[in-house]
């Protein structure tokens, strides 16, 4: 009895390995739910920051954001409207681009220094200059937005991907303020009622294998 | 005598040279998807600020070309607000003389309609489906394709 045994048990390990090797390559990201990991990346002040620094924050609105995209540009007025009304509240945003400079010039950490200063933006733009943070995020287009909410145990939990609103190119045409209305409903200490929303966007840029 | 002809030849002319961008809702785009037809159909989302998307283009304008008399339509879907239709992208169309299918969708809250077409999609251009419904055959890529893999896909879907 115990010798027939064998067998299976080393079809059981080759299938179990089999779902192992097929599960790697296609880590989607963060779903809604999963903890987010924290960073340690670059601002334009030349200072690394992380979440872990800022001890009174709630949550974050982690925005993958670049330069170049013609999206991002349309939103970067409201990327920052977004962090005034929601960083007294709790809710700070932290810009991070994820382009690659080989593949996109311009979107250079020389180029997010002059973006930053020329608009003011009074939150911080990291670069993910490996493209680590993008990757476990599982960020695929600019602006891409991930509200994470800080946990009791210090974990920060992701409660909503998605868009910042329905109307990208036409900011006095939006109807539904999609990211708006998750932070409302988290600093209200309510469930988010649309987790996840979708947009057209640019494609990030990833670095050459 | 000749510039009568060529008064009359040239509106003609033109309009064969390239395609006129039609723009459509989505209930149209889903149209298309749901065609029963026995033919591949190669639908490209694009917009002319998009770079990768404008580097692989001429991937498909060739199979456009190539497979012409074969049961293969390739669709350009352009993601460009209408607003900017005129002014950049029919200037685009005609600077590059693009002869495939063209469509601009209008449709500005992308969360109402990516989801319906594709939920693998998350919104990201370039990205490009290829389908046949009559062999119930389908592929969705959301990423730059190169010249190769986009022979290489057609080939194998082809009717």
């Amino acid at each position: 009895m115990k010798k027939r045994k064998t067998p299976f048990l080393y079809l059981a390990c080759f299938l179990l390995m089999g779902v192992l090797l097929a599960a790697v390559p296609a880590d989607p990201g963060y779903q809604v739910g999963d903890a987010a990991r924290d960073f340690k990346l670059k601002n334009v002040d030349g200072k690394m920051v992380s979440m872990s620094d800022f001890q009174d924050a709630k949550g974050f609105i982690v925005t993958f954001t670049c330069n170049t995209c013609p999206y991002s540009v349309a939103y970067e007025d409201r990327i920052i409207a977004l962090h005034n009304k929601y960083a007294p509240q709790g809710y700070p945003v932290i810009a991070i681009n994820p382009n690659d400079v080989q593949a996109s010039p311009e979107d250079s950490f020389g180029h997010m220094q002059q973006r930053a200063k020329e608009k003011k933006f009074p939150f911080p733009y990291l670069l993910d200059e490996t493209q680590e943070i993008t990757k476990a995020y599982g960020a695929t287009r600019t602006p891409h937005l991930y509200v994470v909410q800080k946990q009791p145990d210090g974990q920060y939990k992701v409660a909503y991907i998605g868009t910042i609103d329905d109307s990208s190119r036409e900011p006095e045409k939006v109807q539904k303020k999609y990211a708006e209305a998750a932070l409302d409903e988290l600093v209200a200490g309510k469930a988010v009622s649309q987790p996840n929303t979708k947009a057209i966007g640019c494609t990030i840029k990833w670095r050459e294998a | 005598m000749g510039l009568v002809a060529a008064l009359i030849l040239w509106p003609a002319a033109t309009a064969l040279a390239q395609q006129p961008v039609q723009t459509i809702k989505f209930e149209q785009l889903q149209e298309i998807r749901q065609s029963p037809h026995d033919t591949l159909y190669v639908v490209n989302f694009w917009a002319t600020w998009c770079k990768p998307c404008i580097k692989e283009m001429p991937y498909f304008e060739a199979a456009n070309q190539q497979y012409k008399d074969q049961p293969v339509r390739v669709i350009l879907v352009s993601m460009d607000a209408v607003q900017d239709l005129e002014k950049r992208v029919v200037p685009f169309v005609q600077k590059r003389n693009l002869k495939s299918r063209l469509l601009l969708l209008d449709e500005p809250d992308g969360n109402t309609w990516i989801d319906k077409i594709e939920p693998k999609w998350s919104g990201a251009i370039p990205a490009t489906m290829l389908f046949n419904n009559k062999r119930k055959q389908y592929e969705f890529v959301e990423r730059e394709l190169t010249q190769e893999e986009l022979e290489k896909l057609i080939q194998q879907y082809k009717p």
